[in-house]
């Protein structure tokens, strides 16, 4: 599904400054039906990952395979789901406007689309919303929007940047069963989150990074085992206090 | 290519809708409508010639219109895109880089022509009425070919200005500098023929000018030359139209030129980091 080899990026430099390496070296994979949770702290290098596997940038060293392919086959995109860190849409627009251009542009038929946009807009419950321009949402009903956008074209590929952003903790616990009730479906996650618990309750392999360098690729259990501490929390902080690469 | 076209299409309907909702785009439209019926004021203190004078009036109006439109809207919409992320939405379609500047500029265009089309069905019953309230002897001529040549003139040099800005949004971020760049552009099109115009009288005396004379000739496939789409003196005028060939090379010079600063625009857009 993805294959990251040994990828390295740097943002381009101002004046007289050099900027240090977004990401150093980086590789890791995610197999079909698998979830894999990138965490880290601000500044680790996980909004880079995703841009990186969307095409926003470029890599200045490595390969990155996606889907059989390279990011840079736009074609790919009709596979994927993505959902950004913060939800922006052009600012009179609905979320109708939003879900048809999406369904368009994945060569899905009008009624295909229809059926789809009211089946994600009441299951996240935005249906009566549907004709509001975007710009009135709250952040978490955005957020929420977001996701029904990326969800309409039955994607095999979920990339989810902050997923719980912005949401209160009911809207929390429901895109958590979402995510929840995908991954049994069998699509293949990969999400970044500041929220441990989470990353602990729904990953099968989790990606931890520091200051753009990895410290630990496995499944969650293995980094508490490996760092000797009984939750797989206490094990994070601790790896990332000692900040060293384990290999 | 029937599917890059819908894609294309899915984007300009987005811009397009999203343009016809802004509020400012129709205090634009209003500001333009109320100063073409202005017109019908305007020609009131005009002692002669009024045929002349409002024509110019409501096609000058027009081009300010939008030339408003493209300055404030235009330059801003692939730069609000990337300063509110709103890129990422959008690119995380099977939509590519190359497809989101044709959509975009599709889009904008699409709002370009349908201002256009509303001040020009409004200009010319203006126009109408006008001749009709006045004796024939200050309103004498009304050629509607040349009417509607000389709004494709004004849509022709507009859109060439739209290919412009996307590719300085392309090659510069923020809008401000695109604004500043497109500006500058434009003021270098409209000076160059004047300079060239002076600079012709002058080689005559001085032969050594000829050598910036045909540089200044060569910069106009870079700087196109407006004035060879202004026809708005033609409308009330009994000349007749220029020779079609004449028509079709300019048009065709147009077509090339947006052609040519798309192509340049989609090729920067590809190779560009989406920071």
């Amino acid at each position: 599904m993805i294959q990251f080899s040994n990828v390295w990026k740097s943002y381009s430099r101002e004046l007289f400054t050099a900027s240090p390496a977004a990401l150093q070296d980086i590789s890791f994979s995610l197999q079909p039906g698998q979830t894999l949770g990138m965490i880290g702290a601000n500044g680790a290098g996980k909004s880079t990952c995703i841009k990186l596997l969307m095409d926003f940038i470029r890599p200045d060293q490595g390969k990155i395979r996606l889907l059989g392919t390279t990011p840079n086959n736009y074609r790919v995109r009709n596979r994927i789901g993505y959902l950004p860190e913060t939800a922006n849409f052009p600012a009179n627009l609905t979320a109708l406007d939003m879900l048809r251009f999406t369904g368009d542009t994945c060569n899905m038929r009008a009624a295909a689309i229809r059926s789809a946009a009211e089946k994600w807009l009441c299951r996240l419950g935005l249906w009566e919303d549907r004709k509001r321009p975007l710009r009135n949402y709250s952040k978490g009903m955005q957020q929420r929007a977001n996701f029904a956008i990326a969800l309409l074209n039955e994607p095999e590929l979920l990339i989810l940047d902050e997923p719980m952003s912005g949401l209160d903790p009911i809207g929390r616990a429901d895109i958590l069963s979402l995510i929840g009730e995908l991954k049994e479906q069998g699509k293949s996650i990969l999400f970044c989150s500041h929220i441990l618990e989470d990353v602990d309750r729904l990953v099968d392999k989790v990606l931890v990074l520091h200051k753009g360098r990895k410290l630990f690729e496995g499944p969650p259990r293995a980094l508490a085992t490996q760092q000797q501490r009984a939750t797989f929390v206490e094990g994070y902080l601790s790896l990332v206090q000692e900040g060293v690469p384990n290999d | 290519m029937i599917d890059t076209l819908k894609r294309i299409s899915a984007l300009a309907r987005l811009v397009l809708l999203d343009g016809l909702r802004r509020h400012a785009l129709m205090g634009l439209l209003l500001l333009a409508i109320a100063a073409q019926v202005g017109a019908l004021f305007f020609f009131d203190f005009i002692p002669r010639d009024i045929g002349r004078a409002s024509s110019d009036f409501i096609l000058s109006v027009a081009w300010l219109v939008g030339f408003i439109f493209l300055f404030f809207h235009g330059v801003q919409a692939m730069a609000l895109d990337e300063e509110r992320k709103v890129i990422y939405s959008l690119l995380a379609r099977p939509l590519s880089r190359g497809e989101y500047v044709l959509g975009l500029f599709s889009g904008i265009a699409a709002l370009l022509l349908l201002l256009n089309f509303i001040l020009s069905c409004l200009g010319i019953a203006t126009l109408l009425l006008i001749k009709h309230l006045v004796k024939p002897v200050y309103f004498s001529q009304f050629g509607m070919a040349s009417y509607f040549l000389s709004w494709f003139g004004i849509v022709a040099m507009e859109l060439m200005l739209l290919a412009v800005i996307m590719l300085f949004s392309g090659l510069v971020r923020g809008n401000f500098p695109v604004l500043l760049i497109s500006l500058s552009f434009y003021a270098i099109c409209s000076g160059l023929p004047v300079v060239r115009e002076a600079l012709g009288q002058q080689a005559e005396r001085a032969k050594g000018l000829t050598g910036l004379k045909t540089m200044l000739s060569w910069m106009t496939t870079v700087f196109p030359d407006f004035d060879r789409l202004d026809f708005k003196n033609m409308i009330a005028s009994s000349a007749p139209l220029p020779d079609l060939s004449l028509i079709l090379v300019n048009f065709g010079l147009t077509i090339s030129f947006v052609g040519l600063f798309l192509w340049l625009a989609c090729l920067v857009y590809q190779r560009r980091d989406l920071q």
